[in-house]
């Protein structure tokens, strides 16, 4: 896009109409090509019009006071430096004691943003663990590359190990932790496994069989439940 | 130059200073344009928080990016509600995608009609105006504007071929401003 003119881009950029890999690339070649930021600017004006005559809505006092700190930060100010003893004394010294238990729920949310994401982005398998035969309640999600899983347990009241099954022996790979009524591990880093055990202790709960045909183009996800 | 000087400066002014990415251009662009950005935000996410996040983020991008805007890309009151409208549509987007699977994993149902555009009266000066598009092109712009869809999702759910959903959604845009032009000019704007 850098070398190539946005051409028949500028209206589908200016209504949202583009992926965010096309945008992205329209607007580096906009920083580069005047022809094409007056071609874009024409049907900017025209969206901006048609936006301006939706329902107005007042902007909240404080977005004001929080966009000018967006650009504060490039002013010299002379109460840096007792802001930051301030900071010190009141916020960072408590917070010590606190560090542990704020580290595991900060490590925790973040993990399930990270494999929510997974999720959303790409094409992936789930399959359902099974107890005795039955579905539990409980799914793994993986890509098709085995590079990364997501092991979801529904109503779980406690805490539940995953364990790799293989070659007779099983790999503990991390707990299952409720948050709500739904406990999660998201194991981000792997390699393919046939086999995941969900384990309370030294008793397996429930197994999974993962599959690892090619998925279908036109079915993205399988359901093996 | 203190804030009381600023307000001074008309918009080729401030236009120049953004351009050149003089911090107070920054917040002084916002405070111009302060109802209409928020609005513009606030009538794709429906949500007063997600609003605020977004108008702040899109300005924060602005102000990350080496080379944000030029005089080529004409009016800066123009050039950042797309870009906030942008920002709005890509959080869309993600937070769609984001509750499928979330809702999915709690067993839940997808409630598909969560974003529908709010306040129906208010909005009917525009619908009214893209129902009066001739059909062909109705349909592209209705799904790029209100309901935020890539052109190649536009394509594949009209069963049309690309280069005639964009070519469509290209006149039917240019359509749809000139029959709103003169109801923006019998003083709509500024409200």
């Amino acid at each position: 896009m850098r070398r190539e003119h946005t051409g028949d881009l500028a209206e589908l950029y200016a209504l949202g109409a583009l992926s965010e890999i096309e945008r992205r690339a329209v607007e580096a070649h906009l920083s580069e090509c005047a022809d094409c930021a007056r071609e874009v600017a024409l049907a900017e004006r025209d969206v901006a019009l048609i936006a301006s005559l939706e329902t107005r809505h007042d902007a909240p006092p404080e977005l004001a006071a929080r966009i000018d700190g967006l650009f504060r930060a490039n002013r010299p100010n002379r109460m840096i430096p007792a802001a930051l003893a301030a900071v010190l004394i009141l916020g960072l010294l408590p917070s010590v004691y606190l560090w542990p238990e704020n580290r595991r729920m900060h490590d925790a949310m973040v993990a399930q943003n990270a494999a929510m994401d997974r999720l959303a982005s790409g094409s992936h398998r789930t399959v359902g663990f099974r107890s005795e035969g039955a579905p539990l309640g409980a799914e793994v999600m993986y890509p098709p590359d085995g590079s990364w899983y997501v092991v979801v347990v529904r109503n779980a009241t406690k805490a539940l190990q995953v364990a790799w099954m293989h070659d007779g022996e099983r790999t503990m790979l991390g707990n299952a932790v409720p948050r709500g009524n739904v406990a999660m591990l998201y194991l981000p880093k792997s390699h393919r496994m046939d086999r995941l055990a969900l384990m309370d202790g030294d008793r397996v709960v429930a197994e999974a069989e993962l599959p690892w045909q090619r998925t279908p183009p036109d079915r993205p996800t399988v359901r093996s439940e | 130059m203190d804030v009381h000087s600023h307000e001074e400066h008309g918009d080729e002014a401030l236009a120049a200073a953004f351009a050149a990415h003089d911090p107070w251009a920054f917040g002084e662009a916002y405070r111009r344009n302060a109802s209409l950005l928020y609005s513009v935000a606030h009538n794709v996410l429906s949500n007063p928080e997600d609003a605020k996040d977004c108008v702040a983020d899109a300005l924060a991008r602005l102000w990350r990016s080496s080379r944000p805007y030029s005089a080529a890309r004409g009016n800066l009151r123009n050039f950042l509600v797309v870009c906030v409208r942008n920002e709005a549509i890509s959080r869309r987007r993600r937070h769609v995608r984001r509750t499928r699977v979330e809702e999915r994993l709690a067993g839940m149902a997808l409630d598909r009609d969560e974003h529908a555009t709010n306040d129906p009266i208010e909005r009917d000066v525009v619908r009214r105006a893209i129902f009066a598009l001739p059909p062909e092109q109705r349909m592209p712009i209705a799904l790029a504007y209100y309901s935020g869809k890539t052109h190649t999702e536009i394509a594949a759910e009209l069963h049309e071929p690309l280069g005639t959903i964009k070519s469509r959604i290209k006149l039917g845009l240019r359509k749809l401003a000139a029959s709103l032009q003169s109801l923006a000019e019998r003083g709509s704007e500024p409200r």
